[in-house]
């Protein structure tokens, strides 16, 4: 009779353990994140990302959401789930993003949905860029609109993302992003515009 | 009394015992099923395979960038060192290598405008212990496991950069070394 009930306890909490591990691991939910975390008013990203450094859940972590990303001194990823006011980045709202230089070679800011794919539209606008600066005409001070219909400005479609997030790349960075993320990155704002009526 | 001792126990010894076992092995899994998705869909061993540019319809991998053209080439250091070369680019551009843990084990810059960029950047992918001589100019990259994955990542957010990238392709190389 014992054995048996320890037998039961036992399979129980390997069940949890199980349950446990997918669900740090993003496989269910959203992950976890243990140490080396990095957070810019609200941007967050984890310097051991690709690194033998990384620890298991970070690995597991980015092994789902993030396969195949590189170390820091090559690129660095941050990601971003909610406006400046705390809000849940929606596709049933409109966002202002903007930002000034960013300590990097070049960056970009990509649109994903909940499962860290891109949302499935045809709309060939699920990203800004510095070339997109660029060619807006300042690199050192621009903006962009997310809506899930086009607007009359540099635009990127949150159309089919749902509750979606942001990743800012930011390749070849800086030395002193790295050193002092906190001090050297003006992280990019986003600012709620509107949001349509729920039915 | 001793009964709910011996229970916990064995519920705290499952728990952290799976919690361990199953994280671990997940980013090997993962990397594994994604290596098995790319051969099935006909990706070769040892040669480099342009990926179609970014769309939603074409993503196979979470979080791709629609701004870079990708190139990809599955590596199985099993019977001998693997040589790989890659030109360089005139805007952003990286040469990487991911072991079969997901760590990424190399990176070097494809930029031709860094001062010093050599033009063609040559690789050698060995076992640990197996690099033997490598010719110079070449950087050597040691897995613990035989599998791995090259990445090559170039900045082409127009459709004739992604041309221009693919061209690049057919002058690559990833094969065993000579």
């Amino acid at each position: 009779m014992k054995f048996v009930s320890a037998f039961i306890c036992l399979f129980l909490g390997a069940f949890l353990g199980l349950g446990s591990a997918l669900g740090a691991a993003g496989i269910v939910g959203p992950g976890m994140r243990l140490g080396g975390a990095v957070d810019v008013r609200n941007w967050t990203s984890d310097w051991t990302i690709g690194s033998e450094a990384a620890n298991p859940w970070t690995r597991a972590r980015v092994a789902r959401h993030g396969l195949l990303a590189l170390t820091k001194d090559e690129a660095v990823y941050f990601t971003r789930a909610a406006d400046d006011d705390g809000g849940r980045l929606s596709e049933a709202c409109a966002y202002k993003v903007s930002g000034g230089r960013l300590p990097a070679q070049w960056w970009s800011i990509t649109l994903y949905d909940s499962t860290s794919f891109l949302p499935s539209n045809t709309d060939n606008a699920l990203s800004f860029d510095l070339t997109d600066a660029q060619s807006a005409g300042n690199a050192e001070a621009w903006s962009f609109t997310i809506a899930p219909l086009p607007v009359d400005e540099p635009w990127v479609s949150s159309r089919a993302g749902g509750a979606f997030d942001l990743t800012l790349r930011l390749y070849k960075p800086e030395a002193g992003l790295i050193a002092d993320p906190e001090t050297t990155l003006t992280a990019p704002r986003i600012v709620r515009l509107s949001c349509r009526e729920a039915n | 009394m001793r009964l709910p001792v011996i229970g916990l126990s064995a519920f705290l010894i499952g728990l952290v015992a799976a919690h361990a076992v199953v994280l671990n092995a997940l980013p090997g899994y993962i990397m594994s099923k994604a290596r098995e998705r790319m051969t099935d869909s006909g990706i070769p061993v040892h040669q480099w395979r342009m990926s179609p540019r970014i769309t939603p319809e074409t993503q196979t991998v979470v979080r791709p960038s629609p701004d870079l053209a990708y190139a990809i080439c599955v590596i199985d250091v099993s019977n001998g060192p693997v040589t790989l070369t890659v030109p360089t680019w005139p805007e952003y551009g990286s040469l990487s290598i991911f072991d079969a843990s997901t760590d990424n084990v190399y990176a070097g810059s494809l930029d031709a405008r860094l001062p010093g960029a050599p033009g063609v950047r040559t690789i050698i992918v060995a076992l640990e212990g197996e690099t033997g001589d490598t010719a110079e100019g070449s950087d050597v990259v040691s897995l613990k496991k035989p599998e791995a994955l090259a990445l090559i990542r170039r900045l082409a957010p127009s459709q004739g950069l992604y041309e221009a990238a693919a061209a690049l392709v057919p002058v690559s190389s990833c094969g065993p070394a000579r």
